[in-house]
């Protein structure tokens, strides 16, 4: 293998990790919130806002059922508005974090719904506000489910942005896709599907130990 | 402390109403312990939820120390609940904190200094016996310490009144015996009210000054402990209290049971002493005027309230021609008087 292509697997390797964590974050900027809403405006939840949750809930399920490919292309207007191009890492960092946000809002929900509904009703009943309920009470308790969500949905982003490459997002897909696909290097290919499989296994594994480290039921 | 007034909740369930209280009134006063007792479904759930608005009843009044809790906002609700402390069946611990932490919660929301925290929790952690677990978390507790420190938290606030939703029914008869102790234990020293659900009637017996009891969302009859042992009026108080008092015939004495009297057998008698049976020593009293002789098989007595009441297995012996009037004596004592055989 030629220390040109080793450069060029490096250098995707690392816009691959840098498009997963940085959408994954954005992407947890909104799921998580939506998440806990879609949560608490449930029917007999603390703020049961019936026409809220089946809104938020409405939008969640449209966001999810585009595929990724196509909402990548679709966003293509919204992404050159925010970061000037639509090709790139930074251009990819938009519709991943935006692919994310709503599987992301429904993993968050699921693992408050996992929680005992006893938790809730003693910290009402011990005079605790709703917002208080939320951060001291339902995020740190489901912390290790929530760490558990976060692992997938790295994992999802890792595959959605080799995705990405084959539109320019950049990242070891593009690189898969360019050398692979279009030149017939059988080498290369091989070399970023490993990579690849080695960064999942990295992240599940690191969510692993962080899940159990905040578990202490 | 507190009061219901003309309490009723109903729920919507599919397309049926279901009555879960029906006009349910009482009245816990201050410093007492009250206790409701009913079968499970029974609505008591329901009632206890409704004092502190966990559960917003359909309508009627709750007022705790003075408070219309019904016309409060829900900030107003929040601070005064503070004023209300609850503990669980299941106790209700936040699994994320240590055993330190968890008392600390309720301080931490009103925004207590981290120092006055320390202090406080320390002092709860002490007064309920777990100042060594401190560092702990849940999980490694036993049902019993972990009602401990829902006891501790639900202190910090310094509240007025008590509620126990089912404290001890998720725990063994000793432990149940042991956190009875400290609530009753909390009640005096605190001078907290203690308003508590439960279907044990132990429950009741050990630390109840009053009682009501609960059936299909209704109150059927509510009183003193001692009152209510003394006379029950509903069929289902008279269960529960036969439900505490439990006495079987020893197997070495059902083996040799027999039905009739062959002329030789000594009557085996179930005596069974309410708050009507005459307070005064009744079987000395046989025993002297009709020349008898008692051989307690098993007995459970209890006292509750003022009332010293249970079951006693006896077999009897002495002048056979005075077992009758024996026997009439005391029924005219008020004491309920069964011949379960001969031995």
């Amino acid at each position: 293998m030629s220390d040109s292509i080793i450069a060029l697997l490096l250098n995707g390797t690392w816009e691959t990790i840098v498009m997963t964590f940085v959408s994954g974050f954005f992407g947890f900027l909104i799921g998580l919130p939506t998440g806990v809403l879609l949560f608490l405006t449930r029917k007999n939840q603390i703020l049961d806002q019936p026409v809220l949750n089946r809104t938020l809930s409405v939008i969640v399920n449209v966001f999810r059922s585009i595929p990724f490919i196509i909402l990548i292309v679709w966003m293509i207007p919204f992404t050159r508005a925010i970061v000037g191009t639509s090709i790139g890492v930074s251009a990819a960092l938009v519709p991943l974090s935006i692919g994310a946000a709503p599987f992301i809002a429904r993993l968050v929900e699921n693992s408050l719904l996992g929680l005992p509904s006893g938790l809730i009703e003693a910290a009402r009943a011990l005079g605790a506000t709703p917002l208080q309920i939320v951060y001291k009470v339902l995020l740190p308790e489901a912390l290790p489910s929530l760490i558990n969500a976060a692992s997938i949905t790295l994992i999802t982003l890792v595959g959605y942005s080799a995705m990405g490459g084959a539109v320019g997002a950049g990242g070891l897909g593009q690189v898969g896709y360019q050398y692979g696909y279009i030149g017939y290097d059988a080498v290369t290919m091989n070399s970023v599907l490993a990579l690849l499989v080695i960064l999942v296994f990295l992240i599940q594994f690191i969510g692993d130990r962080l899940s159990k480290h905040f578990d202490h039921r | 402390m507190i009061e219901l007034k003309n309490v009723t909740k109903t729920f919507h369930q599919k397309d049926r109403i279901v009555s879960a209280l029906d006009d349910v009134s009482l009245k816990v006063p201050p410093g007492k312990i009250f206790g409701v007792i009913g079968t499970s479904g029974a609505g008591k759930s329901t009632l206890i939820r409704c004092v502190n608005l966990l559960e917003r009843p359909t309508s009627g009044e709750i007022i705790v120390d003075g408070k219309a809790l019904m016309q409060l906002s829900n900030a107003e609700l929040a601070t005064e609940r503070r004023q209300i402390g609850m503990i669980f069946q299941h106790f209700n611990l936040l699994s994320s904190r240590t055993v330190f932490d968890n008392v600390a919660f309720p301080l931490e929301l009103v925004g207590t200094p981290k120092a006055a925290i320390k202090t406080r929790v320390l002092e709860l952690l002490q007064l309920v016996g777990l100042a060594e677990k401190a560092n702990d978390y849940p999980a490694s507790l036993s049902g019993g310490q972990k009602q401990r420190v829902a006891i501790a938290r639900t202190l910090a606030n310094n509240p007025k009144v008590l509620l126990c939703d089912e404290a001890t029914s998720a725990l063994d008869p000793a432990t149940t015996r042991s956190i009875l102790n400290l609530l009753k234990d909390i009640n005096r020293r605190l001078n907290i009210t203690v308003l508590l659900i439960t279907h044990q009637m132990e429950v009741v017996k050990s630390i109840c000054d009053e009682v009501a009891v609960i059936s299909h969302g209704k109150l059927i009859e509510q009183g003193s402990v001692g009152e209510i042992f003394a006379d029950p009026k509903h069929e289902l108080t008279k269960e529960f209290i036969a439900s505490s008092l439990h006495l079987e015939i020893p197997d070495v004495y059902q083996e040799k049971l027999q039905k009739a009297d062959n002329g030789s057998l000594n009557p085996l008698l179930k005596l069974e002493m309410t708050g009507k049976s005459v307070n005064e020593p009744v079987i000395s009293e046989v025993s002297r005027l009709f020349d008898t002789n008692f051989k307690i098989v098993s007995a459970q007595m209890d006292q509750a309230g003022d009332v010293n009441f249970g079951v006693m297995l006896i077999e009897l012996s002495g002048k056979r021609e005075n077992y009758d009037a024996a026997i009439q004596y005391f029924i005219s004592k008020h004491i309920k008087t069964e011949i379960i055989g001969y031995v």
